[in-house]
């Protein structure tokens, strides 16, 4: 199957499946945001780990000493 | 005397090096660690254990599923996209098995990632049921099931959005716990769906499960939705508990022989403690497929957008396989801002119907019990439909859509397939649940 066909299959399960869900009658809300502290506490911080750098650019394809790279306008 | 770190090291390796990639084949991992620093560091855990310093995991031996953050080890949650990268930094669950000296054997083979039930998406090969070559192990955590099931390792970490650690322990016979949601720290896991994804864990049995679990659970600053959880009291679980009311779940499943063995082993136990039965229906549980997929097809769009194969090697829309694609692009389709929240909110919405549905019945049961899965795994390479492949999930994926704590074990064989039966307790009764399952675990000896 090529992308779009893929597409057009999920799209088709996903209908199925809310076509199901659409007879349900629910609360028209939006949905309750569960979270019970909404800011993040900075804690005391950590020391760095001096490997983290050195993996990460290992990680990245295209790279030079202080950046990695991506490529440019390539969205357009 | 007991068998030391060393030895039960040495044993593990041999039998992986005869049975994962050759003999049997089961092919549970995908990278088993660098032998010369295995044995190193097995070598100083019995050094503490004899100094008696030793953490609680001293002497186990245990492997990690392929999406979770190991440092210096390959996270490429068994795919083609991230098949070079190294993770550079431990997730918070490993920071805090290493903390209590268990030891890290090695990443495990699952579906690619975690988006399957059967183990056979990974882009490394399919895995096999260790209890029977020729059937799927089940999915998405098939390596991490396998691995314990094979002999290869005592325990191991998986993760389940929606079954992937209940559904291949019970097809592999072995115990797998869903941990309650925000319980276990998410840090360091490579995220499949973030309103269900939780890290838990797999083993022979349940003592041995619920250790692991211990170890991991507890609030994390580095996950903002992380709580604090009690610690299990180990003493506790092994009390039979004395009056207890079992949710026997009302759902008809495809298989009648598994539905009846679960009725009877629960008929049995409940007769020989004096515990009482109810039947509990769950309103809208027929629609847990129809509400769990739509949420994880928009969540995973979201959560693969950085794989962009700028910082980790490739795009995972070219190198993905076909059920990656089929839900990034089904993902990035649905939440389209012309829906107007048609699929993703709509889903949520019923969710929380579920959740609430849940909570009610715990007021009058002491947990639920169904089959882990409602089907017998099919043989590896057998053409089944999408629809048919997400049917394994619908025993399992009520619990996450609740964010309920589960546990999976195993409870009987059905023409040599091992069977599993699913335990549900409410959010952070992992005490209870544990306990429970002791007591079926003792019944079935």
């Amino acid at each position: 199957m090529n992308n779009e066909e893929i597409k057009a299959d999920a799209k088709k399960i996903i209908d199925s499946f809310s076509e199901k869900l659409s007879k349900i009658k629910v609360p028209d809300k939006e949905p309750i945001i569960k979270r019970k502290e909404f800011e993040r506490i900075d804690g005391n911080g950590k020391d760095c780990d001096n490997d983290f750098k050195k993996i990460m650019f290992e990680n990245a394809p295209n790279k030079n000493s202080d950046f990695i790279l991506a490529e440019k306008k390539k969205w357009e | 005397m007991g068998m030391t770190t060393l030895s039960k090291l040495q044993l593990y390796l041999a039998e992986i090096k005869r049975n994962d990639q050759h003999g049997k084949k089961i092919n549970s991992f995908i990278h088993v660690r660098d032998e010369k620093e295995l044995l190193k560091e097995a070598s100083e855990i019995d050094k503490k254990i004899k100094s008696g310093r030793a953490g609680r995991l001293a002497g186990k031996i245990i492997a990690v599923k392929s999406n979770i953050n190991v440092k210096g080890e390959i996270a490429s949650c068994a795919s083609k996209t991230l098949e070079d990268y190294k993770a550079p930094y431990d997730a918070t669950v490993i920071e805090k098995i290493r903390n209590e000296d268990g030891l890290i054997i090695g990443m495990t083979n699952m579906d690619e990632f975690a988006c399957g039930s059967s183990g056979e998406t990974s882009a490394f090969g399919a895995i096999k049921n260790p209890r029977n070559l020729e059937l799927i192990p089940g999915g998405s955590s098939s390596g991490s099931a396998a691995s314990v099931a094979a002999g290869f390792c005592d325990m191991s970490l998986g993760s389940d959005t929606g079954g992937s650690i209940r559904n291949p322990a019970s097809n592999c016979g072995i115990v797998g716990i869903k941990p309650t949601y925000s319980s276990v720290s998410r840090y360091g896991l490579i995220d499949l769906s973030m309103s269900f994804d939780q890290i838990g864990s797999l083993a022979k049995n349940v003592s041995d499960a619920g250790l692991l679990l211990d170890v991991i659970k507890g609030k994390d600053e580095k996950d903002s939705i992380s709580e604090h959880s009690e610690k299990i009291n180990f003493n506790e679980i092994e009390k039979i508990p004395k009056e207890l009311t079992i949710g026997l779940l009302d759902f008809e499943i495809r298989d009648k022989r598994i539905q009846k063995i679960i009725q009877d082993k629960v008929g049995e136990i409940a007769k020989e403690h004096k515990w009482k039965i109810k039947n509990v229906k769950i309103e809208n549980l027929d629609l847990a497929i129809e509400t769990y997929y739509p949420i994880v097809y928009v969540e995973f769009f979201s959560a693969t957008r950085r794989f962009d194969g700028r910082r980790y090697g490739k795009k995972i829309e070219d190198a993905g396989g076909p059920e990656i694609l089929r839900r990034i692009l089904g993902g990035s389709e649905i939440s389209k801002a012309e829906y107007g929240g048609r699929y993703y909110h709509q889903a949520l919405k019923i969710k929380d119907l579920i959740e609430k549905e849940f909570s009610n019945i715990f007021k009058s049961v002491d947990c639920i019990i169904s089959a882990t899965v409602p089907k017998l795994p099919h043989k590896l390479g057998t053409k089944i439909s999408v629809r048919e492949m997400y049917e394994y999930d619908a025993l399992t994926s009520p619990s996450n859509l609740a964010g309920n704590c589960s546990i999976s074990i195993p409870i009987d064989e059905l023409t040599n397939i091992p069977i599993g039966l699913q335990i549900t307790c409410d959010k952070f009764e992992e005490q209870k649940m544990l306990q429970i399952a002791r007591a079926f675990e003792k019944f079935n000896e």
